[in-house]
């Protein structure tokens, strides 16, 4: 921008504020103006080229595609009844996993009878995620609650009967949401591919193994960060050498927000993550380009807050990018991506048991912020979300159609990054990128992320603005509606109409337990004792050379019948296990 | 209140849940009420949180459960709070407990479930008046 130009909107600017704006503050005895107005002053050295550029092109601040997949197939979608949450192929199913495996594999038969086919995307029971087995005092109560129970090999290859033909591993992706033995998992689904003949190189798929984020949120830790980290090198390396086609991870971005952190922390914290993860697959002797572009991100997001959210995608991206190129030296594209099933959205924390039916408002502007800032414009979550565990199929229909809307009659997707260029825009997504920068030079300066972990700083960082935030409620200085304002008897509450799919059976529920002991039992007695015990004993010798990676270990301990536990528990020996900062 | 009278407070994590908001937030706003707050951290089991409730000599535990194991992990703290002879400790719930279940849960013993959205003060208030009633007999 030229200097006259810049004077002449300075002087209009005073000129404003004095005879326009300041009239009105004072008229209504504000102490200041209660919305701020911006104009090119706000990003004087603006340069488009290198700070937004072209949709799919570096530094992807206007999105990673010139257009989504998805784009391509509305149309034909609309035509043709399509549903997403009944998983199509080349796809994942819906989330899920509950009792024993025989309990999941069967539902998931039952799922295939009803035409809802996909891979599993398995959830794991708390048990699981984080290593015992069933037969634990730890697990008493947990068995098969939260996600399916996985003890061994058996149990793993049981699920996965009913895939087979069409439905066979090497033409349908799995999603594995478990962190700290995700290592073990993937172990067993490489021996899965092995028995039944299947190249490693076809297995497609994501695994969370976003272990690093368990201890600043979702609290699924076994080992210390440093262990932890060795174990991500080793699937890190494994995967890039032998299952090229599986995703390495898939960062939090979410779980982070949702244990409290703000926007920024949120980010620099993920972007602190990646790094580290980063690091690890080239210690483990890998170049950048050869892993970088099946890592994964979850969901950033979720706030109320629309313009800050986003910002807060275009800023990611940016800084994303560049940390790739110029800190880790990527050329590859898609090393430089952050690729995310699901982008901005409210945050499951967002929703309010208090009228519920206000989350479906709530979820639609989520899902402008994604449509405006490179995503799909989904609503997430349905509107039954704080009620528990299990969503309705009248809140899912509801999520789904207001979906719809803004895809094919609001048309929100159909330009690239909208807000590009705004003065407001640019300026908010300037600023979030400097106070990302700076914490992460501040996480940078303690050590990195294992660090920053260690010394408990990121936990509580956290759990403060978390506090911060339940003051500012609890005082009227942040509004929810329905929750601390506009309560009084002049409002009605809606009723509503839920059912929830009986997925689950809660019989099979209160029986997993006792029947997965049994099973394990079966297991101890069946196979080789000696063969464990040579293989532990083995795994115990090669993983005190920290080179070493493992996964060789893993298989071969999965292959016989090792359990989970007694893997994690020689690895607890030697590793420790982590002791939380309270 | 003054430090002889502080009420003191086990929040407590039973389980493998690992979801730590509410507990941490309502172990800062009681600390910041008065209350003298004592933290378990994740993963105590139910025997963890009746012992450190008889050791710490505390008036009150607060559990936060959000796995959805919330019956059976609160049944086997009143158990062991009334085989320990301890069931003067108050016990109070938070997390995802769904409305059906509430009944369930002041049956066994529970004296107040907060969901999301109680505040803070709602927590110690009802501590207070609680605590403060049974103080007087």
């Amino acid at each position: 921008m030229t200097n006259d130009k810049i004077r002449r909107i300075q002087q209009q600017q005073q000129s404003w504020q004095e005879n326009t704006l300041d009239k009105r503050v004072e008229k209504y005895q504000l102490p200041e103006s209660p919305t701020r107005f911006y104009t090119p002053l706000d990003i004087k050295d603006h340069d488009f080229s290198k700070k937004v550029g072209f949709p799919g092109e570096y530094p992807y601040t206007s999105g990673n595609n010139p257009f989504d997949f998805w784009k391509a197939f509305a149309d034909g979608a609309a035509k043709s009844d399509y549903r997403p949450d009944w998983g199509g192929a080349g796809g994942v199913g819906k989330y899920g996993g509950f009792g024993t495996a025989e309990d999941y594999r069967d539902y998931l038969i039952r799922m295939h009878g009803m035409g809802r086919r996909g891979g599993p995307n398995m959830a794991f029971d708390l048990a699981t995620q984080c290593g015992f087995d069933s037969d634990s005092l730890y697990a008493e109560g947990e068995v098969g609650r939260v996600g399916v129970a996985i003890d061994s090999f058996r149990d793993f290859a049981t699920i996965y009967e009913p895939y087979t033909g069409d439905l066979e591993i090497d033409k349908v992706p799995s999603n594995f949401t478990i962190n700290a033995p995700a290592a073990i998992i993937i172990a067993m689904y490489a021996t899965l591919a092995e028995k039944r003949g299947i190249a490693l190189h076809l297995l497609r798929g994501t695994p969370q193994n976003d272990i690093l984020k368990e201890f600043i949120a979702r609290g699924t830790y076994i080992f210390p960060p440093g262990p932890s980290l060795r174990l991500f090198r080793d699937t890190c390396v494994f995967c890039t050498r032998h299952l090229p086609n599986l995703n390495i991870n898939s960062m939090g971005g979410y779980h982070i927000r949702e244990a409290g952190a703000t926007q920024v922390q949120d980010l620099a914290f993920s972007m602190a993550n990646a790094a580290a993860y980063l690091q690890a697959g080239i210690d483990g002797g890998l170049e950048v380009d050869q892993f970088a572009p099946r890592f994964t991100f979850n969901a950033f997001g979720g706030s109320m807050e629309f313009y800050k959210e986003i910002a807060l995608q275009r800023a990611a991206r940016r800084i994303y990018a560049r940390m790739l190129k110029e800190e880790f030296g990527a050329q590859h594209p898609k090393s430089m991506m952050i690729r995310q099933p699901i982008t901005a959205h409210i945050g499951c924390s967002s929703t309010t048991l208090q009228r519920p039916l206000n989350n479906l408002a709530r979820s639609v502007i989520g899902g402008m912020a994604a449509g405006m800032s490179g995503g799909m414009p989904g609503a997430y979550p349905p509107y039954d979300e704080p009620l528990g565990l299990g969503h309705s199929q009248e809140a899912v229909q509801l999520q789904i159609d207001a979906t719809r809307v803004m895809i094919y009659e609001a048309k929100i997707a159909d330009v690239n990054d909208p807000w590009a260029g705004s003065y407001f825009m640019e300026s908010l997504t300037d600023e979030t990128e400097e106070q990302v920068l700076a914490e992460l030079n501040k996480i940078d300066s303690m050590g990195g992320a294992v660090a920053a972990i260690e010394n408990g700083y990121m936990q509580q960082t956290i759990a403060r603005s978390a506090y911060e935030r339940q003051k500012r409620v609890e005082r009227q200085q942040d509004f929810v509606v329905g929750v601390n304002c506009f309560t009084g008897d002049k409002e009605m509450s809606i009723d509503i109409n839920r059912q929830v799919e009986a997925t689950y059976d809660p019989e099979l529920m209160k029986t997993a337990e006792t029947r997965q002991k049994q099973k394990l039992e079966t297991l101890r007695r069946e196979r080789d004792g000696k063969t464990v015990v040579s293989l532990l004993s083995t795994l115990k010798s090669h993983a005190k050379d920290p080179d070493r990676n493992l996964m060789p270990d893993f298989c071969d301990c999965v292959k016989n019948n090792v359990t989970l536990q007694e893997i994690c528990d020689v690895l607890r020996d030697l590793f420790g296990e982590y002791q939380q900062v309270k | 209140m003054n430090q002889q009278e502080r009420i003191r407070v086990l929040i407590a994590k039973p389980g493998l849940d690992g979801h730590e908001r509410g507990a941490r937030v309502v172990a800062y706003g009681l600390r910041d009420l008065g209350f003298e707050v004592i933290y378990t951290g994740l993963r105590q089991t139910t025997a963890q949180i009746v012992q450190a409730a008889i050791q710490e000599d505390v008036d009150v535990i607060g559990l936060s459960i959000l796995s959805g194991a919330h019956l059976t992990l609160t049944e086997n703290v009143i158990k062991g709070l009334k085989e320990n002879q301890a069931e003067d400790i108050l016990v109070i719930a938070g997390g995802i407990i769904p409305e059906e279940d509430k009944p369930a849960m002041q049956q066994m013993g529970v004296h107040a479930v907060f969901t999301a959205g109680s505040s803070i003060e709602e927590i110690a208030d009802f501590i207070k008046s609680t605590k403060g009633e049974s103080a007087d007999d």
